[in-house]
């Protein structure tokens, strides 16, 4: 059994989340027993003394005796309680930890007490601040100063109210007793040494997003609670099961697979950011970086989904793919995991995309599933949905698991990457380099730069896709006319591997693989690089109507090619000269020497109009570019390949 | 046309009386809410009482009063504002009050939601209760407190007498009265500024002759050393 779903857990489930405080505040009132609790001692200070004070030792014993547990685990109990701040430390007041000695510590008032239910606010902060501002020898602390200032400029129009009631909340406390004001003072500013930890160190209160009901609460016995409940265990005994044995060898063999890869459980290298404030191991483990680390390339031979989840990775394996002439099912896997997570309303769209690229009979790039999935596959794109590729996909996925990941550890390519992978080197920071590293703290870049630049980079690689990348099973029926159609949709939504064929690099004409020159192919590419990008449209009308004989003659004088063509023309089954055509013709009343249009199969109908003696016409891109605009407009007599969930219809009446 | 001059002159120090009378009652709901606040925090510990209680009731009554003042003449400054004698600056004026009330509001039920959770909390309704109160070194104390807010005067205090909820319903007509005003008076938060600087407050206070020692130092005797300032690593 493997762990799944460690990276991406979409999964909703209910988490509760401190439920440790109503827990932790059960004990604190245990402690307070006068029989059973914990004993006192009064504090002695210069100008008076406060009672009420515990030690740290006291603490300790008492929660070990309690719970009856080892002075280590009471140690830890302790800390925890004074980590949300039921307790707090009388002298090194910033530490919040308990010391198993006689350091003093006393009990939070219930009004400071951590809550999830009443969110702690800035505007208490800020009067806080100015409050500390207005005592006479006050300091903020560097971290506070920020705050303040933070605070200033963002409640601006309360300002005034801040520090208004600043000065009431001082005057109203010096009403009090001496003692009493000492202990209020500590008691605030252990408070929000809390709830705004000073740099190097983390809020115990921070938890993470907050749900919508609190988790701690009690929910009232209404009929949905009832039903809630009744479909939560219904999904439990449908889950399936594992053999505990089984279970627990995968978590520790998970464990121990990850263990050194945890920048919390081991070293992070250089330094772990979280801790020292320096990003540097962010930044050499970005997606897009050239040289990856050592250890992010140990990691890419755990297993495959590493290997494809890691965006380098993936690029180093797309790049090995390449080299192996086989990038088809990757970009295929890609186009499925676009189809899944993209937009409901692109669906339909992507889904006849990917038939036509990847699933069609003579589809350019072609991937070899078996049948009955191919037909299961091709059945449900009747009805696309998110999943509808899912069987393919997996299909798919398991032949690279099992047949190119293992090829791909053990090529140059990858033995390559791994020499060059480096090691970054351990980097200690002083106590002055780690105050100068909190004040450098930046954010990092925002989600919708990033999301532009991962759009920037999948138009270029689109732009540079090379259609050299040969399938290896090109299409089995070499005679029938495929539709290569140019993409309409911009480059930028597509995934890389959808936008084939507009900007095609070499491809030898089949006039030219006959003849055996290349340099005319090459011409042709220059040309039809130079096209750019096929959105920019013709005008319909004009091309329809032109004569064909007219039109294929020029063509096949000019020379030139479809990449299409030349799968065909290279395909092995196909060794004549009258190579196919890519080109669907419109069919119009004055063509009246066509082929009439064959039915293959029983889902779809690829129409063929060529008259046999034009079979061989490389085609001059920009015509090419025109008419398969018309053709894909689905003007008058259009054909091309049919999908099986479009309707065949109109189509019928001119076959 | 001079009857009208003589109107708007009229108009204008009418508003400005107002505006005094609403700067007033901001200050003494400061006061209020600030004692509150104090008495608030002994909630749970070893200083709650019975006395404690009835005081922050009292103290809850006196701020509801100035609100339920305040929040009137408020609405009335700000609605009828419309004719354009009054001038821009006077309008600024009343949209400062205007925010400064409402952030008074929020702070106060914020402690009111706070006060009720804690009460909730510790009834005290049995003698056995009085064992679980937090010993927190609080004392005593709020009889002086309690004396501040009782020598709180605002504008209109003798003059209406209502009923006083009790704590759920004073949450509730709060809540109301924030909500209302909210919808009832389109004012734009962003445009009000501060009138001071940042750190204007620092050691400004009056009264401050007596040697105020900073906690640290307070907190020195005993003898525990004084640690740099940024602290260390580790937190639990």
């Amino acid at each position: 059994m493997t762990i799944r779903n460690t990276l991406q857990d979409h999964g909703q489930r209910y988490r509760p989340r401190m439920a440790s405080l109503k827990k932790s505040e059960k004990v604190l009132l245990e402690m307070q027993d006068p029989k059973t609790g914990l004993k006192s001692q009064p504090q002695r200070l210069v100008i008076t003394t406060i009672p009420h004070a515990i030690t740290g030792e006291d603490i300790i014993a008492w929660l070990a005796d309690r719970f009856q547990v080892n002075t280590q685990e009471a140690r830890s109990f302790g800390s925890m309680l004074v980590a949300f701040g039921y307790i707090y430390p009388l002298q090194d007041h910033k530490r919040l930890v308990i010391k198993p000695d006689a350091s003093l510590y006393r009990f939070q008032t219930p009004y400071f007490w951590p809550t999830q239910l009443l969110p702690v606010e800035d505007t208490d902060y800020a009067i806080y601040l100015a409050k500390r501002n207005i005592r006479k020898k006050g300091i903020l602390e560097m971290h506070e100063q920020e705050h303040y200032n933070r605070l200033h400029k963002w409640m601006n129009h309360k300002w005034d109210f801040i520090v208004m009631q600043a000065k009431e909340q001082y005057r109203a406390a010096k009403e009090r007793k001496k003692p009493d004001r000492v202990v209020f003072d500590c008691q605030e500013r252990a408070y929000w040494v809390v709830h705004r930890p000073p740099p190097g160190t983390v809020s115990a209160m921070d938890y993470g997003l907050d749900r919508q009901i609190d988790p701690n609460s009690d929910e009232a016995a209404t009929p949905d609670f009832y039903e809630r409940i009744m479909i939560f265990t219904q999904q439990s005994i449908m889950r399936p099961r594992v053999k505990s044995s089984v279970s627990i060898g995968a978590l520790v063999k998970y464990c121990a697979t990850y263990n050194n890869h945890d920048p919390f459980l081991s070293n992070c290298l250089p330094s772990n950011p979280w801790i020292t404030d320096d990003v540097t191991f962010w930044t050499l483990n970005m997606p897009c970086v050239e040289i990856p680390t050592k250890m992010r390339v140990e990691r890419w031979t755990f297993s495959f989904a590493e290997l494809l989840s890691d965006t380098r990775g993936r690029d180093d394996f797309r790049l090995f793919l390449k080299k192996e002439f086989s990038g088809e099912n990757l970009a295929f896997w890609e186009a499925c995991e676009d189809l899944k997570w993209g937009k409901a309303a692109s669906i339909k769209e992507k889904a006849e995309h990917i038939y036509k690229t990847f699933l069609a009979r003579g589809a350019p790039r072609w991937i070899n599933i078996d049948g009955k999935t191919m037909e299961v596959t091709v059945k449900g794109l009747k009805h696309p949905h998110r999943y509808v590729l899912d069987p393919a996909q997996t299909h798919i996925y398991m032949l690279m698991k099992k047949d190119s990941y293992g090829r791909y550890q053990k090529s140059p390519v990858f033995k390559d990457t791994v020499k060059k992978a480096i090691c970054p080197d351990e980097h200690r920071f002083s106590g002055p380099q780690l105050e100068q590293n909190y004040k450098k703290r930046r954010p990092s870049l925002s989600p919708i730069i990033l999301r532009q630049m991962e759009q920037e980079q999948r138009a270029k690689m689109a732009a540079n896709i090379d259609i050299t990348q040969l399938c290896r099973f090109t299409t089995p029926v070499p005679h029938l006319a495929v539709y290569s159609g140019f993409t309409d949709y911009p480059t930028a939504t597509a995934s890389p591997s959808l936008t084939f064929l507009a900007h095609t690099p070499a491809c030898p004409s089949p006039i030219s693989v006959g003849l055996d020159s290349t340099s005319v192919s090459e011409r042709r590419v220059e040309e039809a690089e130079g096209d750019g990008n096929p959105a920019a449209r013709a005008p319909v009308g004009g091309n329809v109507s032109r004569s064909r004989m007219a039109l294929s003659l020029r063509r096949l004088l000019k020379g030139g090619c479809t990449p299409a063509t030349m799968f065909a023309s290279l395909s092995p089954k196909c060794h004549s000269a009258a190579g196919t055509s890519s080109r669907i013709q419109p069919i119009g009343p004055d063509q009246p020497s066509q082929a009439p249009p064959r039915r293959i199969g029983n889902f779809f109908q690829i129409k063929v109009d060529i008259p046999p003696e034009c079979r061989i016409y490389p085609i001059e891109s920009e015509d090419e570019e025109e008419e398969s605009r018309a053709a894909f407009r689905g003007g008058v007599g259009a054909k091309e390949i049919i999908c099986p969930w479009e309707s065949l219809t109109t189509h019928n009446g001119t076959g | 046309m001079s009857s009208r001059w003589r109107r708007s002159v009229g108009e204008l120090a009418l508003r400005g009386r107002q505006r005094g009378e609403c700067e007033r009652a901001q200050e003494a709901l400061g006061r209020v809410t600030s004692c509150f606040q104090q008495l608030a925090v002994s909630l749970g510990s070893s200083a709650d009482g019975s006395f404690l209680r009835d005081e922050m009731d009292e103290t809850r009554h006196l701020a509801q009063r100035i609100c339920r003042g305040l929040s009137r003449r408020l609405l009335r400054l700000l609605s009828d504002c419309g004719p354009a004698p009054s001038g821009v600056e006077d309008r600024q004026v009343s949209e400062r009050l205007w925010v400064l009330f409402l952030s008074a509001l929020e702070h106060f039920l914020s402690d009111l939601r706070q006060a009720h959770d804690l009460i909730g909390r510790f009834p005290l309704r049995q003698r056995n209760d009085r064992r679980s109160l937090v010993n927190t070194g609080c004392m005593d104390g709020v009889v002086a407190v309690a004396a501040r807010v009782a020598s709180v005067q605002a504008p209109w205090l003798t003059m209406e007498e209502e009923q006083s909820p009790d704590l759920t319903n004073h949450i509730a007509e709060l809540e109301a009265m924030l909500s209302e005003m909210q919808l009832r008076v389109p004012v734009a938060f962003w445009s009000v500024e501060a009138t001071q600087l940042a750190g204007a407050e620092r050691g400004g206070l009056e009264g401050l002759q007596e040697g105020e020692d900073s906690l640290e130092e307070l907190m020195e005797g005993e003898g525990g050393s004084r640690r740099p300032a940024f602290c260390c690593l580790t937190c639990v």
